[in-house]
């Protein structure tokens, strides 16, 4: 156990140089390859942090933009709706007043159809009433009658106004006209020769007169002198009643 | 355990046996250490695999004990860990014995571990900085500080020589009494004293660096929170 002095230095200095032999073989390339390794982990990390803010970014971006959309969308339907609701409410109007104007359409249809009835209804009653009136005054027509229907011509004659005056007067002008009289019953001598005075008055110069009998008139007579006429029986009261009657609003 | 033969001398230096056993250990180590970082990459072989297990495994240790200055005691503390486990293990190989078995290579590896705890001390805080610490809390406690840096010293080189020294000459013995194959279990056991006297030494001499550089660091801290 005796401690040899230059075992004892060559030993430190064995120890030092295979320290340095250690360091420079063993230790740094070592440590280095390790360093190395440890900074390519931290590049891959850092690379695989900067990824995943990326995707991260993209995602809250996709995010943010699919909320955008949602809310477009919502505005688009909420402006859809709105529309289709202003669409509905038009179409609405518009249906109604197609049915408004169809119901009047209807109601002027109906009216006039009502109207029509009530003009055919009408005009049925006046024939019918011109039938019954007609039979009624054949039953009725006589000579007397006659006479007296003569009597009111004569009257209205003598009544004349000036315009129907002159019309006979120029009808009574012309060349080779005569008076034709017509009555159902045979005239008497008395109201026959009042009258042809009285249109001989009326015309301002004497006619011939020409009398005839027409059972048609049912009774009364029809006084022609030229285009100048005068209807004084019961068909033409009849016709004119019934022609009044259809000219009534 | 008897001297060790001279093999040949330099001058006044005599070249020992033990000597010569450092050199091929040197040797081995730093070939196999060239040949094995030659083609060092990032995707690494199972013999890469294990280097950077046993240099992380060492870098780990010395970090725990000394975090912030862990790159600069490696080489050193690494150094003597595997040196010590290698010089013990060469005790089995036949015909060699193992250089800590020898009072001159520990007591030499006491003395670095001795110089270098006030090395890596100066270098830390600065001379005064360093020699400042041996005065507190009390400078009464100077004498006591010597006393015991010098103590932990030769207990660091004695217990090493003692118990390798003492193994292998418990082997021999055994050897000598009982035959051929009854050392066998002797030598299983050297394997885990040579791996546990390895481990004693380097992380004693951590512990003694890491102390004369974590009390200037602890001094420092102190100081600023002051």
């Amino acid at each position: 156990m005796e401690l040899d002095w230059s075992t004892f230095a060559l030993e430190i200095l064995n120890f030092l140089i295979l320290v340095w032999i250690l360091k420079r073989f063993l230790y740094r390339p070592v440590l280095g390859v390790i360093e190395q390794r440890q900074a390519h982990i931290r590049e891959a990390l850092a690379d695989a942090k900067s990824v995943e803010e990326k995707a991260l970014a993209l995602q809250s971006q996709y995010e943010n933009r699919l909320a955008e959309w949602e809310r477009e969308r919502e505005a688009a339907r909420a402006g859809l709706a709105k529309e289709i609701a202003a669409e509905r409410e038009r179409l609405l109007n518009a249906l109604a007043a197609s049915l408004e104007q169809e119901r009047e359409k209807r109601r002027v249809v109906a009216e006039r159809s009502q109207q029509e009835w009530l003009r055919s209804a009408e005009e049925r009653a006046i024939a019918q009433a011109r039938r019954f009136l007609a039979k009624l005054l054949a039953r009725l027509a006589s000579p007397e009658l006659e006479g007296r229907l003569v009597d009111l011509a004569l009257d209205e004659l003598r009544q004349l106004a000036g315009e129907q005056s002159r019309a006979l007067a120029e009808a009574a002008a012309a060349p080779g006209v005569r008076i034709a009289v017509a009555s159902a019953y045979p005239l008497d001598g008395g109201r026959r020769e009042r009258l042809v005075r009285a249109l001989a008055g009326l015309a301002g110069r004497e006619l011939p007169a020409e009398l005839g009998e027409r059972k048609d008139l049912v009774s009364g007579l029809l006084v022609t002198v030229g285009p100048w006429m005068l209807h004084a029986n019961l068909r033409d009261e009849l016709e004119f009643f019934a022609g009044a009657s259809n000219r009534a609003p | 355990m008897g001297e060790a033969a001279v093999v040949f001398r330099i001058g006044p230096l005599q070249v020992t046996s033990v000597v010569v056993t450092t050199w091929g250990i040197m040797l081995l180590l730093g070939v196999f250490s060239w040949a094995a970082t030659r083609r060092l990459g990032l995707d690494p072989g199972p013999l890469q695999t294990v280097l950077e297990g046993v240099v992380a495994a060492i870098d780990g240790a010395i970090r725990e004990v000394l975090p912030q200055r862990s790159r600069l005691v490696l080489p050193f503390i690494g150094t003597l860990w595997i040196y010590i486990l290698v010089a013990n293990l060469a005790g089995l190989v036949p015909g060699l014995a193992s250089p800590t078995g020898h009072l001159s290579v520990t007591a030499g590896l006491a003395l670095l571990v001795f110089f270098s705890v006030h090395w890596f001390g100066i270098r830390s805080e600065g001379l005064k900085g360093y020699l400042v610490h041996y005065l507190k809390p009390s400078p009464i406690l100077l004498p006591f500080h010597i006393i015991s840096e010098l103590s932990r010293t030769v207990a660091l080189a004695v217990r090493l020589f003692g118990n390798i020294m003492s193994l292998e000459l418990a082997a021999l013995l055994v050897l000598l009494v009982a035959g051929l194959l009854a050392p066998v279990p002797l030598l299983m056991l050297h394997i885990v004293e040579a791996l546990v006297q390895a481990y004693i030494f380097g992380m004693l001499a951590l512990i003694y660096v890491a102390g004369a550089m974590q009390s200037q660091i602890e001094s420092r801290e102190k100081g600023n929170a002051i």
